[in-house]
Formats: C-alpha cells, sequence, structure tokens
C-alpha cells in the first residue's frame, strides 16, 4: 500500500500549493523593504508601519469586523427563530417561505446587491454603514436558516411539550431545551454568515456610501497601483483567519478526546460516529 | 408548539422587504424607461430587445464558456483530490479538509490582487522562467489569467460538497461490487462515482453560479475589454448610468440562473428516485 | 412568546443603533463630504485641514466622471466635486453647483489666468482649477521608432506594435482618439463621423488586441511591460519620474486639452468651510505637495514653477503642450449623443 500513495501524494501537494500559492507569495512580500512585488531586496516592517498608520485601512478593518459581527449576531437570532417556527408552520407557507429564502443563495451576489441598490436608492436611505449592515443581514440570514432548519426538522416534537407540561414556560422551553439541541446547526450557520459576510465585496460595494467600505472594496480601490500595504493587510488577515479556524477547528477534537477518554474510564470503549 | 409559529413573523416581513421588493424594483426598472426617476417612467421591452443584439448575445456567450470551463477545470482537479483525500485516515482527512477550507476564508479580492503580482509581465512567475533562460509569457490580460483566477477561486467550493458526499459511502458496498465480480473502474464507475452525484451537483452549482457573476476577478485579471455579464451589468449601473438596461440583464441573468438550478436539482431527484 | 420576539427585536434595534452612534454620528464637529478622483491629493493635506479647521473630512474617490455622475444620481450627496470639464458643464446645466464666492478664496490670486475662463464655465462663475493637462501617448524609446510617430494616433493602429498598447478605459478619451484620427471635432453630434470613429475603435480592437487598462497602466508602464499606452500626462509625468526610458508625445492632429476644478454642490450644507476647502488647496505649498504627489500639472504657478524646476526638470510631460491649434476641450453632450456614445463604447469593449 505505501508505495501506491506517491502519486496521490503529490497531486494534493500540487492542489495545494495552487491554492496557497497567491496566499503566501501575499505573505513573503509583505515583508519586502522595496515597492517590487517581483524581487524581494531585504526584510522589513515598513509596509506594516505604513498599514497602521493609515486611518482610512484600518477604519476598513473596523467596518469589516463589527459589520461581520453583527451581521452574523442578527442573522443567527433571525435565522434561527424563523428556522424553529417553520418547522411548525402550515405546509403551503413553509414553502414559500423557504422557497423566498432560497432566492438570495441562488441568486447571482450582483443581482442581490443591485436589487438592494436600488431599494436603499428608492427609499432614499442614506447609502453608508446602515445599508451595508441591512443589506449583510440580508444575505446571511438565508444561510442560517438552511443550516439550522435541517436540525429542527430531525427534533422531536414532544420535547417542547414535554417540557411545556413540566411547567417551562414557551421561552424556557425555547432556551432551555430546543436551542441546545441545535447547537450545531446553529453554529454552523454563524461560521457561514460571519464568512459570507466578512468576504463580501460585490454587496458591499453596491450599497455603501458615505466614505464608509470594507476590506474587499479598500482593496478594490488600492489594487490599481502597486502597493505592499495591501500584502500587510492580508497577511494580518490570514494569521487571524487561521488562528480562528484552527482554535474552532481544535477545540472540539480536545473536548471529544477528553469524552472519550471519560467514555473509556466510566463504559465499555463506544465507537463515535462521525458526520 | 403552536407558539412557536409567530416566530416566522419577523422574518416573514423581513423577507418581503428585503427579498421580494427588491427582486421586484429589479424587474420594475427593466421594463421601463425614464432612468432613476420613478415619477416619468414608460413601460418598454426595449430594454430586453438591445439584449438580442449580437454583440450582447456575444457576452453571454462568452460568459458561459468561461463559466463552465471553470466548472470543468474545477471538477476535474477538485474530485480527484476530494477522491485522494478519502484514503486517508479520518484525522489526516480533516485536516486536509480545513487545509482546503482555509483559502476560502480569505478574501477573494486578496488573493486575485496576489495572482495579478505573479501573473504579470514582470511578475514572480516570469522571473522564474527568467532564472532558467525562458522567454517571459504574457499572461496578465488573457482568458489564462482569468481562468486561473477563477478556478484557484472556486476549487474548495467543488471540493468540500464532493468530500462530503464520498465520506457518506458505506465501505461495504465497494466491497460487495468487488465480491460480486466488479473491477476496480467498474466499482468506482458504478458505485462511489454514481453515489457521490449529489456532491457532484451541489458543487457544480456552487462554482457556476460564482463563476458567472463575477465581475472582479474578469476585471482585475482580464482588463477594461473583458466583458463578462458581471462587467456588462456593473458597467451599466456604474459608469454608464443605464440602471433600465443594466435590470434587464440581471433579471436575465437571474432567469437563466433559476432555469440551470432547477434542471440540475431534478438531475439530483431522478437519481436518488433510481436508486 | 411575544417577549421573547420583543427581546431579540430590541436586541436588534440596540445593536443596530449602537453602532450608528458608535460610526459618525458621535462627533458634532462639521462634516465636509469631498469627491474627487483617485490618487489625486496627497493625503496628508487633508489631515492639516482638519486640524487647521476643527473639522471633518469624509474623502471618497471615483474613477471616472459617469461613475460619478451616477452616484450623485442615486442619491449620494457630497458637498466639493473634483470633476472634469465637461461634467462641469452638465451639472451647471442641471444646476446642481452653487456659484463661488470668490472672495473667500483669497489664494486664486496665485492661479495661472491661462487656464481660467475655458468654455465649459467661461466667467468661472462655478469652477476652480485643480489640476490640468492633456491625453497623449507615452512610448517606450527603446521599442517604439521614432518615425512612426509621424502617423501621430494612428500609430496605435500600427500592426508592427500589435499586442504592445494599452488604450484608456474611458469613453470619451477613446472616441477622442478615433475622432482626431479622423480628423473631426472630439466634440462632434454627427451621427457619421461617430460611427466612423466606432468603425475604428473597432478595427483596432481586431488588429491590434490592446488592453483597456485604467490606473493599472501606470505600473505597468513603469515595469516597461508595453511599448505604448494611452495616458493623461500628469499619469504621463509621474510614470517617466520612475522610468527614464519613457518619452510623451502629442500628435499635431490635436488631443484633449483636460482640466478637473473644484466645485461647489448645491446640495453643499458647509458653504463656508468648502470655501475653506478650496482656499486650502490653493495654498502655493499645499498644490505644491500635491502636484509632486501625483504628478499633475497644478494651475497654481509658483507650485508648478517650483515642481517643474525641481522635482520634474526636462519632464517633457509635467508642462504638456496646451498650444496645439488643434486641440480641444470636451463639451457638454446631449443626453441623446451621451446615450449613443456610451452604447458604442460597451460594444468596443465587449467585442471580440
Amino acid at each position: 500500500m505505501k508505495k501506491k500513495k506517491i502519486a496521490p501524494v503529490i497531486y494534493i501537494i500540487l492542489c495545494f500549493i495552487f491554492l496557497y500559492l497567491p496566499i503566501v507569495v501575499t505573505m513573503v512580500y509583505s515583508f519586502n523593504s522595496s515597492k517590487s512585488l517581483t524581487k524581494f531586496e531585504s526584510f522589513s516592517l515598513r509596509w506594516y508601519e505604513n498599514l497602521f498608520s493609515n486611518g482610512e485601512i484600518m477604519n476598513a478593518v473596523y467596518v469589516s469586523v463589527t459589520i461581520a459581527l453583527l451581521a452574523t449576531a442578527i442573522s443567527t437570532i433571525l435565522g434561527t427563530i424563523t428556522a424553529i417556527g417553520l418547522s411548525k408552520s402550515r405546509k403551503v407557507l413553509k414553502e414559500v417561505i423557504i422557497n423566498v429564502n432560497n432566492i438570495p443563495i441562488m441568486n447571482p451576489d450582483i443581482v442581490t446587491a443591485i436589487g438592494l441598490m436600488i431599494l436603499f436608492s428608492s427609499m432614499k436611505m442614506e447609502k453608508g454603514y446602515l445599508t451595508m449592515l441591512l443589506a449583510h443581514v440580508a444575505f446571511c440570514t438565508p444561510y442560517v436558516i438552511t443550516s439550522v432548519y435541517p436540525k429542527v426538522r430531525n427534533l422531536d416534537p414532544n420535547l417542547a411539550n414535554a417540557a411545556m407540561d413540566l411547567g417551562a414556560t414557551p421561552f424556557q422551553a425555547l432556551t432551555k431545551v430546543i436551542l441546545p439541541m441545535l447547537k450545531e446547526g446553529i453554529f454552523a450557520g454563524v461560521l457561514l454568515a460571519f464568512t459570507m459576510s466578512f468576504d463580501d465585496f460585490v454587496i458591499s460595494y453596491f450599497v455603501t456610501g458615505n466614505g464608509v467600505s470594507n476590506i474587499s472594496i479598500i482593496v478594490y480601490n488600492m489594487t490599481k497601483r502597486t502597493n505592499p500595504t495591501i500584502n500587510a493587510l492580508s497577511t494580518l488577515v490570514i494569521l487571524v483567519i487561521v488562528i480562528t479556524l484552527v482554535v474552532i477547528n481544535v477545540i472540539p477534537i480536545m473536548v471529544r478526546k477528553k469524552r472519550e477518554r471519560k467514555a473509556i474510564l466510566i463504559e465499555k470503549p463506544q465507537e463515535l460516529k462521525e458526520e | 408548539m403552536k407558539h412557536f409559529v409567530k416566530l416566522i413573523r419577523p422574518y416573514m416581513v423581513w423577507a418581503v422587504v428585503m427579498i421580494l421588493v427588491p427582486l421586484l424594483l429589479i424587474v420594475l426598472y427593466s421594463v421601463t424607461t425614464g432612468g432613476n426617476d420613478l415619477i416619468n417612467i414608460q413601460f418598454t421591452l426595449e430594454n430586453f430587445k438591445k439584449m438580442t443584439e449580437p454583440i450582447y448575445v456575444a457576452v453571454f456567450v462568452k460568459s458561459f464558456q468561461l463559466g463552465l470551463l471553470s466548472v470543468g477545470i474545477c471538477l476535474f482537479l477538485g474530485y480527484i483530490l476530494a477522491y485522494l483525500i478519502t484514503k486517508f485516515s479520518e484525522r489526516v482527512q480533516s485536516l486536509l479538509v480545513l487545509l482546503v477550507t482555509i483559502p476560502m476564508w480569505i478574501n477573494t479580492l486578496l488573493r486575485t490582487y496576489a495572482w495579478i503580482c505573479l501573473l504579470s509581465d514582470n511578475g514572480i512567475i516570469n522571473a522564474i522562467l527568467g532564472l532558467f533562460g525562458l522567454e517571459p509569457v504574457t499572461m496578465m490580460y488573457t482568458d489564462f489569467a482569468v481562468v486561473i483566477g477563477l478556478v484557484s477561486d472556486l476549487l474548495p467550493f467543488m471540493v468540500i460538497p464532493i468530500h462530503t458526499s464520498l465520506c457518506k459511502i458505506d465501505h461495504s458496498l465497494h466491497e460487495a461490487a468487488m465480491d460480486l465480480g466488479a473491477n476496480r473502474f467498474q466499482t468506482f464507475w458504478r458505485v462511489t462515482f454514481k453515489l457521490s452525484i449529489p456532491g457532484v451537483l451541489n458543487g457544480i452549482i456552487m462554482t457556476f453560479l460564482l463563476s458567472i457573476s463575477t465581475f472582479v476577478i474578469p476585471k482585475l485579471l482580464g482588463g477594461g475589454q473583458y466583458m463578462l455579464i458581471g462587467n456588462l451589468i456593473e458597467n451599466q449601473f456604474i459608469s454608464v448610468g443605464d440602471w433600465n438596461f443594466g435590470s434587464a440583464i440581471s433579471v436575465i441573468l437571474a432567469f437563466i440562473i433559476l432555469i440551470a438550478i432547477t434542471s440540475m436539482k431534478r438531475i439530483d431527484k431522478d437519481e436518488i428516485e433510481e436508486e | 412568546m411575544k417577549k421573547m420576539m420583543k427581546k431579540a427585536l430590541c436586541l436588534i434595534t440596540g445593536l443596530a443603533l449602537l453602532t450608528g452612534m458608535l460610526t459618525g454620528c458621535g462627533s458634532d464637529k462639521p462634516t465636509l463630504k469631498v469627491y474627487s478622483w483617485g490618487e489625486y491629493i496627497d493625503t496628508s493635506l487633508l489631515r492639516d485641514f482638519e486640524k487647521e479647521y476643527n473639522c471633518k473630512v469624509i474623502y471618497e474617490t471615483f474613477d471616472s466622471n459617469e461613475s460619478m455622475y451616477t452616484k450623485i444620481q442615486s442619491g449620494e450627496a457630497y458637498d466639493v466635486l473634483v470633476p472634469s470639464d465637461y461634467m462641469i458643464e452638465r451639472l451647471i446645466k442641471e444646476d446642481g453647483l452653487q456659484a463661488i464666492d470668490w472672495s473667500l478664496i483669497p489664494n486664486a490670486d496665485g492661479l495661472d489666468e491661462a487656464v481660467m475662463g475655458e468654455e465649459f464655465d467661461p466667467d468661472n462663475t462655478y469652477s476652480v482649477p485643480f489640476f490640468y493637462g492633456t491625453v497623449g501617448i507615452l512610448y517606450d524609446t527603446t521599442v517604439v521608432d521614432e518615425a512612426d510617430l509621424e502617423d501621430g494616433w494612428e500609430i496605435l493602429r500600427n500592426e508592427k506594435y500589435a499586442g504592445d498598447i494599452y488604450m484608456y478605459d474611458s469613453e470619451r478619451d477613446s472616441f477622442m482618439i478615433a475622432l482626431k484620427a479622423l480628423g473631426y471635432s472630439m466634440n462632434t453630434t454627427n451621427k457619421d463621423e461617430i460611427d466612423e470613429a466606432y468603425q475604428w475603435l473597432i478595427e483596432q480592437r481586431d488588429t491590434m488586441n490592446p488592453v483597456y487598462a485604467g490606473d493599472d497602466v501606470i505600473d505597468n508602464m513603469i515595469s516597461g511591460n508595453k511599448a505604448m499606452a494611452v495616458v493623461y500626462s500628469g499619469d504621463a509625468a509621474y510614470i517617466m519620474s520612475e522610468n527614464e526610458d519613457l518619452e510623451y508625445y502629442e500628435p499635431e492632429e490635436g488631443t484633449n486639452i483636460w482640466q478637473d476644478a473644484m466645485v461647489i454642490t448645491s446640495d453643499c450644507t458647509e458653504v463656508e468651510l468648502a470655501h475653506a476647502y478650496i482656499n486650502f488647496m490653493l495654498d502655493a505649498e499645499h498644490a505644491y505637495a500635491n502636484t509632486v504627489a501625483v504628478g499633475y500639472t497644478s494651475p497654481v504657478v509658483e507650485a508648478r514653477t517650483k515642481a517643474a524646476e525641481e522635482d520634474f526638470a526636462g519632464n517633457s510631460a509635467y508642462l504638456p503642450d496646451v498650444e496645439g491649434e488643434n486641440d480641444e476641450v470636451f463639451r457638454y453632450q446631449e443626453q441623446e449623443i451621451k446615450e449613443y456614445f456610451a452604447e458604442l463604447w460597451t460594444k468596443v469593449k465587449a467585442a471580440n
């Protein structure tokens, strides 16, 4: 078996080179002392200094992060309660809402963007932070619903009833019984919503104004001239994301291991099913 | 349980305002003239008629060709990658999947910007070619650059769903097929591939959706003369200011996508029913 | 259940309000919104202005007059704009601007009389010049044969240089080139002439395979990626200061003499501050900082002379020839003609 594995490993490595080449290049040249993107002259942190002294970029970072956090929070709440309500609705209503909910997912970004832009203009709303946030919630919520709803459907409908029979208020039934059981779906929704929001360019580009820009828009405006400050920014963004992802992925493994160990101690070894 | 039915009400209002109204506005713009003044609109089908001019039809054809080409390349590279990943132990698999996901989290624009550094006439790739005494190759502003940019952006969207559906396949099916006398190729084609079709279709839909509507990647890597549907729409809204024609193109694009996705889903359903 | 909903709603609105307060609404300093070309200012001047006048400047940029106009049409309000000639004329015609109170701009004394009173605003009622220049061909002297330059704009269709040129991704400038090459006025309204120019551009696309670049042409030409590029004189000056092999050339068939000027919109509420901003930019020292930072020619005589003698000595693009007898200034286009151009330009770019 060992021999056969060489070709696949090479293939996988090549694929990863292809995926990571732009990322690595960005990171390496963020430490270049000259403006050139081809010749690496010497190590320097000048682009990082530039980055932190550039108010425009720092502001964009602030906008990107806060919008992503807020949009994620709002769309997670909105999406989760909708998913719960959806499972209890009449069939026709359910189908209509699910189909409408699918529109932003299926529609090309640019169409969604233009629809929202026309909406905001015709409502005479001043474009800026608020319009951007509303737009982000609009395209994030459908993803939350699609990741939470299947989990709600799998719930035993009697659980909440049982809780309420035992004297829980509907609110308690929701927070103490239902929500904990949807944890995984909600978590997946949070991740998806955050990525979607943080990475978005097209929709933000069309609905923003008044000097409010996120990272993507800044990068788009700056790509016209070579500017390694962008590389410095990318490197930091990449680091933050990689660290977050690793933490997110490592913690469940560690928790699971702990549980496994406990399980071994307490009961007989048990097979863990992987999704 | 009826208590929870009301939970969908906020989203119903939200979906009407933020999903349906924008769509209706686009449709309204597409069948009227009179620009941004909603007061003096006139109904017309001129905008759609304009779309039938050969030059605009050519833009659609080119976008679809390029989209399909990128999806095809992604499918080919991605399927092999996903398949090979499943051959590893579970722990290595989840690491590899994480590695495939990470680039997805990093801003598309940042990665595209890095490709400019790699591909430009005096970029890194040409510098490396120069070390071997090879003539520099012009890659920027060509189909090649745009396809490279698209594929590296879309590949993870293809790998993840395929990998998920490959993982779900019960291993005993392979053994059964082999026991029944199927050779390796037959086993792969008749069992593995067939059972992974839902993932493949999901991957195709995702990558196709993203590639058909993009305007950033062609603009940055293809130059101003690289006109795809997304660029045409952006052009109408941002520089020409003909929102009516821009809306008409968006409507047609959304319509085509809708048909494409519905037919794909039908294939998916047929496959499942066949089983 | 209602409670739950209310809670959620409260949370959502609370969060929205909070961010609303965090971003912007918080300060009661006067705010000036400026909308100008990208890479068109020494940005440190904005901070200086903010300090000196205890205000906040929101500085946004556009990459074409048309996209600026669309943005304004979509309901966006600004105080100071820096559009070009024909767009200023259009904004004047559409009552989008308010008259300048020249008494609030003492630094105007330093302006070069020669760039004042252009056709688009004969008495400078509305506009204060910011930068001016021409459009020309930037060429690599190591590649381009000087003799070929005698063809004028037609050199852009010389197949010797096929695949080796950058056009400028701008509707009016591209049509200007074609119309001038054909010997017509760039402000023509004759559809036959426009169609002919369209054919010129389509044929150029077929035979020359040009790249329609935006500002990315700057880096590309500094690196010497292609033999020729259509550029604004100011960009040429900057590029030539970074790459000595390049030279700037204005064909004799005439070119576009353009001017970008500061104007105050009719929406502007901070009128005094807007005048202060304009005056600030005309200060010889500030104008010098701007012109050195971006390479465009300043209409402020003192700043221009200093830059021409020190920073751009021997740089032919910094002081472009604006006296050519075939040169013109872009004029306002009637809606119908404008749409006609816009559609043809989309077709040129979409042609394959």
